[in-house]
Formats: C-alpha cells, sequence, structure tokens
C-alpha cells in the first residue's frame, strides 16, 4: 500500500494523484473552441450531413433486449458494414442485429439487415432474398472474398455461434458456417480477413469475449435494491481468439494452437491486421477489455508471438491494463511504418501509438491532445480516414458508453456521447468536431463504425451503429472540395481483396503512401477501395502498388484520371 | 443574524446525526454490553455490569484499574470497550482518546471499535471546529475550515469564494492557492488553465511548495509538454526528495519524451519506494527494453505482471 506523503502540508495519496493525474487537462485550452478558430486551418463549414432515415430508407434499427438482468451482450452490440455485394460498384450496406440465445428470445423476431444501394441516396432492403438473417445474438461482420470468386462474402459473429454467408454472386448468400467449419462457439465479437501465411488466400481471424452464457451470469448493481448494471469483465474468465487457415476448398482448419494465438487469453473486442515490422508478413493487434492488449507478431511459418507489453501497446503508461475496444492502424506521420489507434472508456484516455520502428511504440496522444479529449469517452468504432481528401489520414472517433446506468454513479460520464474528429495538420492531429458540424454534437450510444464512399462522390461516407437505436448515416461534404482518385486493387497471385497491399502516389508537390490494412474500427466492415487525397491538385503523376506477398510485385501506373475510380489488378500494369 | 457562526453552520447536519448516535451509545452513560466475560475478577465483571447499567461514575475507576491487569482477551476487550463508552459518555476526553487508541492497537481492524473511532473522531472535529468559530469567527483558519467543508460536499463555487476571502485578507497565506488549484483540477470538467494560474501564484507565495511544481508537472504532461513536465516533477522531488509520486511521475515523462537512459534512474527510486505498484515496474521495463537491456526489462515485466495480478481492476475508475 502507498505511503501517504505531505508535501509542503499537502497530502498526497496514490488515489488521490490518480484522480488529479484524470483530472488534468480536461477542458484545457487544448479543446476549446478558441484554439481551433485561431489555428484558421479547418474547414468552416459541415464536414458531414446526416442522411436520415426517412431520406436512405433505411428504417431498420437495432434491437438489444435490454433486460433487468443486464446481460453483458445487450450493451455492446452490434456492427455495421459497407460492402458491395452484387458487385454494382455502389457500396450496399449491412446492419448486424441481436437474436436468439439463451438468455434472450426476441419477440417480434429480430434480423440482421441487407441494403441494396439505389444510386440515388436510397437504399432498398434485400435482407429476405439475400438470406443473410442471422440465427444469434449478432455481434459484428467482417466482409472478405474468402474463394476468389469475385464477391464479398459475410462472416457475421454473434453469441454463442457465428455464421459465415457464402455469396452466391446472384444477389443471395448460403450459410456455409458447417461446411467451412468456422462457427467459433462462445461469444465472438469483431473478426478479420488476412492472409496470415502468404499463400494468396484469406484467413480468418475471430475476436472472442469472455466466458459468457446465462448460466454464469454474475450480480453487479445496488445490492440493496437489487438493481443491476453492467458488469466489468474483469469478473469474467478471459477466452482465447481463433485463427482459421483457409484451406482452398471452401474450408478452413482452425490452428488457433498451433499459431501461439491460443496462448493468450483474451477478451478481445476489436482487431486490426497490417504489416507492423514492415518484414512482409500480416500481424495482428487485438484490444482486449481488462487485460493487456495483444500485439500478434507474425514470425513467419505460421506462428505468431504475442509482444504486446514490451511492444508498448498492451497496458497504460500506469502499468494496468484498459478497457482495448475500437482500433485501427494507419502510417498517419507517412514515415514508412504503421502506427495504431486504440479507444478504451472513460478515465483511461485513448491511445495513438507511433511506431518507432523495431516493434516498439510509443503513445503520443498527449500532444495530439487526444488524451485530453477523450479522458471522458468511451471509445468503439474508430478509423484513420482521409475525410477532406487533402492527402493527410485524420481520425473519426464514435463513443458512447457502455452502462446505461453511468450517469447516476460517474459524475460528466454520458451513456450518449457525440462523434470526435481530429484533423492531421501535418504537423500532429487538431480536434475539429466542434466547428465540423450538428453530427459532432449528437449524443450517439455509437458502437459500430463503417467507412465507405455510398454516393461515389470520392468523399468518403460514414456508417455508425448504436446499440438499441437506429444507425447513423453520414454523408461526407468536406471531401468534395478537394480532388482525389479512388482505386480498387484485385489481387491475383496475392489475396483477391489486396489486404496488405502498399499505394504511393505522386501529385506534383505531393508524395503520399496508403497502406490496405484488415479491419479495424469496431465490429465493423469497410469500403474495400482506397480513395487518394490530392488536395487542391488536378493532376496525379503516378501511382505504384505494392502487393502483398506472395507476390511482393510492385507495378507503377501513369496517365491517370482524377475524381473518378479505378481498378487496378494484379499484374496487368494498368489501369482501368 | 444567524447568531450561529457560518463554520458551525456547516457541520450542524452531521454534528445532529453523531450527536444522536452517540447518545443511542451513552444515554444515561449507559452501556450497550453482551454481558461480562467469563474467566475474569469479580471487580472486573461488577466495572462492566455497572456500564451496561449505565452506571458510568462508579464503573470508570474500576475500569481503569482493572484494565492493566486482564490478560484474556475478550475481556480485555470488553473492559477496553466499556471504558471507551463511558468515557465519552462522561466527556472525559483523555481517558476516551486513550482508551481508544489502546483499542486499536489491540483489536485493529475490528469493525466495532473502528465504528465508535470514527463516530467519537468526529465528534471531536466537531467541538473544534465550534470552538474556532466561536474563538475567532473571522480568523482565516477559520474561513479555510468553511472552504474545506464546502471542497468536501462538492461545492465548488462557494469553496473558492471562501478561498478568495482568505486571500483578500492576507495575500500571502501560504496553500491557498495551491488549493484553489487544486479545485479547479477536480471539477468536471476540470479547468487546467485556471488551475496552472493558481498554481503559479502559489509559487509565487511559497516558491518550496513540491505540491505545486509536481501539479504543473501533471498538467504539462497531460498536454505532452515533455520538457515542461520533466522540469517541474525534477524541481518537485528536489524541493521533497520523499516525494514518492514524483519520481513516477518523472520517469513517465523521461518514457514519452524518449529519454529512456534517463528515465531508468527516477523509476529505480520509484520501483525501490513502491516495490507493489505495476506503474513503476511497467515504466522500468519501457525504459531498460528502450536502452538495451532485455534481460532487466523482462525481469521488471515480470514484476509489472504479478503486482498487477495482487490489484486487479474491478472498476474503470481504479
Amino acid at each position: 500500500m502507498m505511503r501517504r506523503r505531505y508535501a509542503q502540508g499537502h497530502r498526497f495519496s496514490r488515489r488521490r494523484f490518480l484522480r488529479l493525474l484524470g483530472a488534468a487537462g480536461v477542458g484545457s485550452g487544448i479543446w476549446t473552441p478558441s484554439l481551433f478558430s485561431a489555428a484558421g486551418a479547418v474547414v468552416s463549414t459541415a464536414a458531414f450531413e446526416e442522411i436520415s432515415a426517412s431520406r436512405s430508407g433505411i428504417a431498420w434499427r437495432h434491437v438489444s433486449g435490454r433486460s433487468p438482468m443486464a446481460h453483458l451482450p445487450e450493451t455492446v452490440g452490434a456492427g455495421c458494414a459497407f460492402v458491395d455485394y452484387d458487385n454494382d460498384g455502389w457500396m450496399d450496406i449491412y446492419l448486424v442485429n441481436s437474436g436468439p440465445c439463451d438468455f434472450y428470445e426476441p419477440s417480434p423476431p429480430l434480423r440482421n439487415a441487407l441494403y441494396h444501394n439505389n444510386r440515388d441516396g436510397t437504399f432498398t432492403d434485400v435482407t429476405q432474398k439475400a438470406g443473410v438473417l442471422g440465427n444469434a445474438y449478432g455481434m459484428g461482420v467482417a466482409a472478405g472474398d474468402y474463394d476468389g470468386d469475385g464477391f464479398p462474402d459475410l462472416y457475421v459473429t454473434q453469441y454463442p455461434h457465428s455464421i459465415l454467408y457464402h455469396n452466391n454472386g446472384d444477389g443471395t448468400f448460403t450459410d456455409v458456417t458447417a461446411k467451412a467449419g468456422v462457427a467459433a462457439p462462445g461469444w465472438a465479437t469483431s473478426a478479420v480477413w488476412f492472409d496470415y501465411d502468404n499463400d494468396g488466400r484469406l484467413d480468418l481471424f475471430v475476436c472472442r469475449f469472455v466466458d459468457y452464457s446465462k448460466a454464469k451470469l454474475k450480480f453487479c448493481g445496488d445490492l440493496i435494491t437489487g438493481e443491476r448494471h453492467y458488469c466489468i469483465p474483469s469478473i469474467y474468465d478471459a477466452m482465447p481468439c481463433r485463427l482459421f487457415h483457409n484451406n482452398g476448398d471452401g474450408t478452413f482448419t482452425d490452428v488457433s494452437k498451433e499459431s501461439g494465438i491460443m496462448q493468450s487469453r483474451a477478451k478481445a473486442w476489436g482487431v486490426v491486421a497490417a504489416d507492423l515490422n514492415n518484414d512482409g508478413r500480416m500481424d495482428l493487434y487485438v484490444t482486449n477489455d481488462t487485460v493487456p492488449n495483444s500485439l500478434f507478431s507474425n514470425r513467419g511459418k505460421g506462428r505468431f508471438e504475442e509482444i504486446g507489453m514490451l511492444a508498448g501497446v498492451g497496458v497504460s503508461s500506469f502499468g494496468k491494463a484498459r478497457s482495448g475496444m475500437g482500433v485501427d492502424a494507419a502510417d498517419y506521420d507517412q514515415d514508412g511504418w504503421i502506427d495504431l489507434f486504440e479507444a478504451n472508456v472513460d478515465q483511461e484516455m485513448y491511445s495513438l501509438y507511433h511506431n518507432d520502428k523495431n516493434e516498439v511504440f510509443t503513445d503520443v496522444s498527449n500532444p495530439n491532445g487526444i488524451g485530453v479529449a477523450t479522458r471522458l469517452m468511451s471509445g468503439w468504432g474508430l478509423k484513420f480516414l482521409d475525410y477532406d481528401n487533402d492527402g493527410d489520414l485524420d481520425l473519426l472517433l464514435c463513443n458512447g458508453h457502455p452502462d446505461d446506468t453511468v450517469e447516476k454513479r460517474i459524475e460528466g460520464v454520458k451513456f450518449r456521447e457525440p462523434m470526435l474528429l481530429f484533423r492531421n495538420t501535418g504537423k500532429g492531429f487538431q480536434n475539429v468536431s466542434q466547428e465540423s458540424g450538428a453530427a459532432f454534437s449528437k449524443p450517439l450510444a455509437a458502437r459500430g463504425l463503417a467507412i465507405g464512399d455510398f454516393d461515389n462522390d470520392g468523399a468518403v461516407d460514414l456508417l455508425i451503429s448504436q446499440n438499441n437505436d437506429a444507425p447513423i448515416l453520414l454523408r461526407n461534404l468536406a471531401g468534395r472540395e478537394n480532388h482525389w482518385l479512388g482505386v480498387r486493387l484485385v489481387g491475383t497471385k496475392s489475396n483477391i481483396d489486396a489486404i496488405g497491399a502498399k499505394i504511393t502516389y505522386q501529385a506534383g508537390d505531393l508524395l503520399r503512401h496508403k497502406f490496405k490494412v484488415g479491419g479495424g474500427s469496431y465490429l465493423s466492415s469497410h469500403d474495400p477501395r482506397m480513395v487518394l487525397g490530392l488536395g487542391k491538385r488536378t493532376k496525379i503523376d503516378w501511382l505504384e502498388v505494392e502487393w502483398p506477398q506472395p507476390s511482393g510485385k510492385k507495378e507503377r501506373v501513369s496517365d491517370l484520371p482524377i475524381d473518378r475510380y479505378v481498378t487496378i489488378v494484379e499484374g496487368e500494369g494498368k489501369w482501368k | 443574524m444567524n447568531p450561529v457562526p457560518p463554520i458551525a453552520d456547516r457541520f450542524h447536519n452531521l454534528a445532529f446525526i453523531v450527536a444522536v448516535i452517540l447518545l443511542c451509545v451513552t444515554a444515561n452513560g449507559q452501556v450497550n454490553s453482551t454481558g461480562p466475560s467469563t474467566g475474569g475478577s469479580s471487580g472486573v465483571e461488577r466495572g462492566i455490569a455497572l456500564a451496561s447499567k449505565g452506571r458510568c461514575r462508579e464503573a470508570l475507576p474500576i475500569l481503569k484499574k482493572a484494565s492493566g491487569e486482564i490478560t484474556t482477551k475478550d475481556l480485555k476487550y470488553d473492559v477496553l470497550m466499556s471504558t471507551a463508552r463511558c468515557a465519552i459518555g462522561l466527556e472525559q476526553t483523555d481517558t476516551a482518546v486513550r482508551t481508544l487508541l489502546e483499542l486499536n492497537r489491540s483489536f485493529a481492524k475490528d469493525p466495532e471499535v473502528l465504528y465508535l473511532t470514527t463516530h467519537y473522531y468526529s465528534e471531536l472535529a466537531l467541538k473544534a471546529s465550534h470552538e474556532l468559530a466561536a474563538a475567532a469567527p473571522s480568523s482565516a483558519q477559520a474561513q479555510q475550515l468553511e472552504a474545506e467543508a464546502f471542497e468536501s460536499q462538492g461545492e465548488w463555487d462557494k469553496a473558492i469564494t471562501q478561498y478568495k476571502k482568505i486571500l483578500e485578507q492576507n495575500p500571502q497565506r501560504h496553500g491557498i492557492h495551491y488549493r484553489m488549484g487544486r479545485l479547479f483540477l477536480t471539477k468536471t470538467p476540470a479547468d487546467s488553465d485556471d488551475a496552472k494560474k493558481e498554481f503559479e501564484e502559489e509559487l509565487k507565495i511559497d516558491p518550496n511548495s513540491a505540491a505545486s511544481e509536481f501539479l504543473l508537472g501533471e498538467i504539462a504532461r497531460q498536454a505532452g509538454q515533455w520538457e515542461e513536465s520533466i522540469r517541474r516533477f525534477g524541481r518537485a522531488i528536489k524541493l521533497d526528495e520523499g516525494f514518492v509520486e514524483a519520481y513516477l511521475a518523472l520517469g513517465i515523462s523521461m518514457n514519452a519524451d524518449g529519454k529512456f537512459a534517463d528515465a531508468v534512474e527516477p523509476l529505480e527510486d520509484y520501483v525501490k519506494m513502491q516495490p507493489d505498484d505495476p506503474a513503476g515496474h511497467y515504466q522500468l521495463a519501457t525504459a531498460y527494453a528502450r536502452t538495451g537491456r532485455k534481460q532487466d526489462a523482462q525481469r521488471e515485466m515480470a514484476l509489472q505482471q504479478e503486482t498487477a495480478a495482487k490489484a486487479p481492476r474491478t472498476s474503470p475508475q481504479q
């Protein structure tokens, strides 16, 4: 126990110290509007515009089944996706809902939703025809073309088992879970498609949360009144995540044990796949709740080594595991090394981890004003994206506390919280939420976040799924102010979704690169196309694709158009 | 005009509650007891019996005399509790305090002992505050006590007003700017700008305020101003070399600033002082790892895991 100190007559204790550490900085000048105004470099009009359900036609709502028993899954779902399921070049929308399980029997029945993009800003519900309703308590979704037939398939994570929907290419899907062997019994959360063994096929990583069932429900709440609130997950046992190797014949092999993934007990919410040490192999960063985050460094030959603690991304600077939830990876500072982001629960602050190379990271959230701004927030869906197409990767964070009774218990913390937008100035991040429109003052019970350009205008839009509420569709207005080039990569020798690819491009004085990571955010899946921001430049000089292994080939293309999408197929050396 | 000085007013409700509790315990000097334990001398049993009947004036001399001779633990407990309750009832402060101290030594963590101690010490605090209010109602000490009472009740604005009044009367009084600064940090949301100003003012009055240096360092650390935070934490340690938290904060800032070799010394000092804190081990492991001391890093990381496991997190706020 820490002994108490008197410092010049002022008593300090560990608890007080931590409280003061927590309090210091919140509300400081770093995130006051006046400072941003003084900076003068931010967009002056709303960056995003909410498209109402009446305009989009998306009438579906998430239903959590909130019960007096406060089952933990009720408060953490669910996810969403932008996915072009019919390959018509327009992003469709998939939304995950709760469903029947041992603690919940929804009446009337609930279902997931697939909305077809009508190319005019509206969507049509095609779920029944597509056959992607879900069949248990839904959590998230990961889209990926695991069989390389050109049509994205859907892996829907659920409690207590998940589903693999194979895309038949005719607007319908088939549940192939049993044949594929990827049911992943237990409580699955986020999942990601990526090629861990560089055989050119997409493998599947599935996050699992705690060992949970109705029978294992524990009491958290007021012992006198009997009123329950959602438990902190530390009281439940951790479970290992799952890694499934794609056999190339429509089946998968569970390689969790031999790969080393199973050795780490996780309470995993989020995952992103990226080559973090530039060795040509895809690594995994997994955010865990109340146990240290996992950084699985891919050592080749099918083996991963967990190095999160020594890499500096396992726990807080106080050596304590936090509530890792949302996650993403991107080279925000263009030094050639992919950086990481982790969102946590209130009082813990989120972390922006700069990649210092050699498998070590430094938390730079404080100098970027991120720590201060997120002190009272709880973060789920998040993504690096160049929302204003100036060529720099910005940061979008969706928030909401997991416990709907938190306002009674913790001053200043809200169940519904607004999103945060940090603009990359080239020298660091700047919180521009307050001048980015009404969307950033609206309190949300946000969970999933998918990014994608649903109207094909080159400005990447947002889809936010809410817990027990309707999803939010936000059209990006800021990105239209600049020029851009959209690129769809199709791997032939490397994996068809080109997860792990790197695009480098030159537009006059602007030289930029972008890595195509797998997954990221929370329970959600994104538009697979990459939008390259050009700022005011009207010409792109050249573009180079470094395809992932086993190809590793570099292809440079020129004479590119701007302000439109192009497709580059591996090995063809041209765009179309 | 309110005849009750404000400071006493602040404590009025608590005083009432304590008074009621103490009346329950010591009504007419009667002591609630489960009865004398067996095995003691008849004199002791008589003292306890008298106390249980409320005849404290007769009981107390017997109990006082007997207390040094008792060897049976149960009997000692009954004797000391009866003595304490009687002494409280008869307002024999010296005896009450001495007996409570003895009870806390001999029966540490006993709920009944702690309960009685809490209430009696609260009453003493109330008495002292009433005396202060009566003797020197406009003194800086009385005003500070009132401000602290506001603070403890979360009435930040009233507390700040009160602190400002003190400074109007005595602008050089030590600790007031510091307290105001701390208050600004405690508010939700916190106000770091105003807090910073107050800590800087405190340092003008009291350049040896290590706590002010520390919190200025912490404000800088939260803003990622590593150079400033390192300077502040370093100065806090110079001013008070036993200021444990400053060593950790200095090490954290140095690591964050990439000064891993520099961070080793304060962090080694910290883990010596606080071997059970996972934070120190984690930061030291980081410093070792980044300076090529792999084995040392692994040892500290193992200690981090060991110490973190001993203090598992039960709420997000811990």
